[in-house]
């Protein structure tokens, strides 16, 4: 039965529509990992050299003990943090004459395939072969590895067990993270007890009484059975006990001088709100509105390239970040808004004006910059300026040729869906162009005026605006059935 | 209201609609019939000019739909989900809808007051977004939303399909009454013949993207078709199977 399961995982990968893209990602990220095992590889093979380095007055061994419980407790805290829960998409197969077990078992036992239970073998094995082995003896590293491998079973199931129980309530994730900060706490700052001198324990015993290997197998396992139990328990759970909290509508009075346009800029927004996709493109531009902490502190990088570029990022991440799956965000009721009573310049003019609240927004929160200087707060109106003129006009340029779809309720991390090579390309030129402007007058000695020249070719894009509208309105009809119908794939 | 000249969609080489002439009169209420595959809503998203047509074309009102958005005023329609913004609550959906036809909240209010029968009480003021609802309750909300709009030409595809018995007659009630008394073309694609011959004056039967039959609604219509798609099950009343021994 696993291996119909592992067939069909397979088919919906290569089947999937994406497949390129999916491998694309597969590929870097397989790098990565590759990266990261041959690090714990050399690490591993160097351990007893890196072991009396950091501790030299003690034996390896003593010290290598010390240390797996300590590396153990991180390896838990990145667990919860990063590693992925196995997914089989159940549905299915539940209504099958499939037995329940099986489907569990599957879901378990994959989840063992993952660069985390890799990592510890390749760390602490060669060790355990180099010296263990040799000073100890075969049956003292024997228990040394067998262990080892309990503990990664334990901490494995135990992480997906947290993961799992996380992703019904988000409280438990905080609350785990939050008592494992004041178990490391507890060691490294206020020194009640010392994690290390428990693992030193626990691994020491292990010399004269190697049965104590078997605690950690046996607490695997335990950790196992726990964690199919549950699984079993809810499998038919997993949808249905998603939080129904009760929803309602909301008005954005602000908005209602705007009109139709005004309508569709609150729409816009309850989308941003209400999915968790667009919801972390906007997370995102909040975290740079703190960019500029980062460089203008440093007075070497107070040259107007720098602050050009900043400003620009700042004033316009959400012009980029989220105008880059322009259409695609509406993917799912595009032929809605195809069919409604809705002129299509309305549409890219709420476009406009959403970008424009959001670009005002964020720059007035970057005024206090101006601490760092007079200059910071001009550069940074004028790459304002720039982006609400200019900026969005690209941005909206490239919208016509995207036509992939989203789905709003995936998280953003890793995920590369309606992304393609057009949105690489074209966020090229938003970068370039203002130093297009800028850069041959710098050259020639006007700073200042290729600074204005950048200014009045956003005020002058401002102005126009209506011209430019209708440009991407006729370019919109050209390309409206194909964008529509990318829309339609799912 | 609707005229089609020669229109025709082939995918991979498959012709799916093919339609010489065709031409539906103002205040006509139409059937559209066919099984699955047969091209019925491919020809709803060229009448919609969501689909590029590969050749032809559709007129609304003499105007080509392809490049045009007058039609837009005068055409509600519901094909699927992809239809209703999902993320709003049905309130939030209608208000928005209405304001695209100039109509003020009280009256997108006072106009969903007269449906509380159609909705039985599961649409508004449940705090749910309309993704959170019901399959056939988004088809509620989407054929409310048409209705809302006062069209002159309505498009539903497959209304019947996903709601309660209740409201499927409600629903027949309703397109009679629009299209008796407003005088609204209706065109309206269904599996359910008992329902689609109730409703709809004339029947255009699709096949492989072709209209084969175009019928003036009868007594004997529903035997018809019923006749018609029972071909290849010997009789059109079953037979009880031969148990071999």
């Amino acid at each position: 039965m696993i291996t119909i399961f592992l067939q069909h995982e397979l088919k919906s990968f290569w089947r999937s529509r994406n497949t390129g893209k999916n491998i694309a990602v597969k590929i870097i990220m397989g790098i990565l990992i590759l990266y990261l095992l041959l690090c714990a590889l050399s690490v591993g093979f160097f351990m007893d050299t890196f072991l009396n380095k950091m501790f030299p007055k003690q034996d390896v061994i003593v010290s290598f003990s010390g240390i797996i419980l300590i590396y153990f407790m991180f390896e838990f805290i990145s667990r919860t943090q990063l590693q992925e829960l196995p997914t089989l998409k159940v549905q299915p197969y539940l209504q099958l004459p499939i037995k329940r077990n099986s489907i569990v078992q599957y879901l378990a036992i994959t989840s063992i395939i993952s660069a985390f239970n890799l990592i510890p073998i390749l760390l602490f094995m060669p060790f355990i072969a180099k010296v263990i082995a040799v000073k100890a003896g075969g049956g003292v590293a024997w228990a040394y590895v067998v262990s080892i491998l309990g503990l990664i079973i334990f901490n494995n199931y135990l992480a997906l067990y947290i993961k799992r129980k996380a992703n019904l309530n988000g409280w438990i994730l905080i609350a785990v993270t939050a008592l494992l900060v004041f178990v490391c706490l507890g060691d490294f700052l206020w020194h009640i007890y010392s994690i290390r001198e428990l693992s030193y324990h626990f691994f020491g015993h292990l010399f004269n009484y190697q049965v104590l290997a078997l605690v950690p197998v046996l607490m695997g396992v335990l950790m196992y059975y726990i964690n199919f139990l549950y699984l079993k328990d809810n499998l038919y759970l997993e949808e249905l006990s998603k939080k129904a909290s009760k929803k309602s509508s909301t008005e954005y009075p602000f908005l209602d001088r705007f009109g139709i346009t005004g309508d569709l800029v609150a729409n816009e927004i309850k989308l941003i709100i209400r999915n968790k996709r667009p919801n972390s493109a906007i997370k995102v531009s909040c975290m740079f509105l703190f960019y500029g902490l980062l460089v203008y502190n440093k007075p070497s990088m107070h040259n107007d390239y720098a602050i050009i570029l900043i400003g620009m990022l700042m004033s316009g991440i959400f012009i980029i970040n989220y105008g880059q799956f322009m259409f695609s965000w509406q993917a799912a009721h595009f032929d809605g808004i195809l069919v409604s009573k809705l002129n299509f310049e309305e549409f890219l003019k709420a476009k406009y004006l959403l970008f424009t609240i959001v670009s005002t927004i964020t720059f007035i929160l970057t005024t206090p910059y101006a601490y760092f200087g007079w200059r910071i707060l001009l550069v940074q109106f004028i790459m304002y300026l720039w982006n609400v003129g200019v900026s969005t006009t690209i941005i909206l340029y490239t919208a016509n040729y995207n036509s992939k779809r989203i789905d709003l309720s995936k998280s953003a991390s890793f995920n590369w869906e309606g992304a393609g090579a057009t949105q690489w390309l074209l966020a090229f030129p938003l970068f370039i162009t203002p130093f297009i402007i800028y850069l041959p007058l710098n050259l020639l000695g006007f700073p200042n005026i290729g600074l204005a020249c950048v200014g009045v070719t956003g005020l002058l894009f401002i102005l126009t605006r209506n011209f430019w509208v209708g440009l991407l309105k006729n370019n919109f009809y050209k390309r409206k059935y194909t964008i529509a119908e990318g829309f339609r794939n799912k | 209201m609707i005229q089609i000249n020669n229109l025709k969609k082939v995918y991979n080489g498959l012709t799916v609609v093919n339609i010489p002439q065709l031409e539906i009169k103002k205040g006509e209420s139409i059937g559209l019939v066919g099984n699955n595959g047969a091209g019925k809503t491919t020809l709803f998203r060229m009448i919609l000019d969501l689909i590029r047509p590969d050749a032809g074309e559709v007129l609304l009102n003499d105007e080509n739909v392809a490049g045009n958005e007058n039609w837009k005023n005068y055409t509600a329609s519901y094909l699927d989900e992809g239809f209703l913004i999902d993320y709003l609550t049905p309130e939030e959906y209608f208000y928005f809808i209405g304001s695209l036809h100039q109509q003020s909240r009280t009256s997108v209010d006072e106009y969903l007051a007269a449906l509380s029968d159609f909705f039985n009480g599961e649409i508004l003021k449940r705090g749910k977004y309309i993704r959170d609802l019901s399959k056939g309750n988004q088809t509620k909300v989407g054929i409310a939303s048409c209705l809302l709009q006062n069209p002159q030409l309505l498009m539903l595809d497959e209304p019947f399909a996903n709601i309660d018995p209740s409201t499927q007659i409600r629903l027949k009630n309703m397109l009679k009454d629009s299209n008796k008394n407003e005088g609204v073309t209706t065109l309206i694609s269904s599996h359910d013949l008992n329902h689609i011959t109730d409703v709809c004056d004339r029947i255009l039967l699709m096949e492989k993207g072709k209209i084969v039959k175009d019928i003036a609604t009868s007594s004997s219509t529903l035997a018809e078709l019923e006749n018609y798609f029972a071909v290849g099950q010997g009789d059109s009343t079953p037979t009880p199977p031969v148990i071999q021994e």
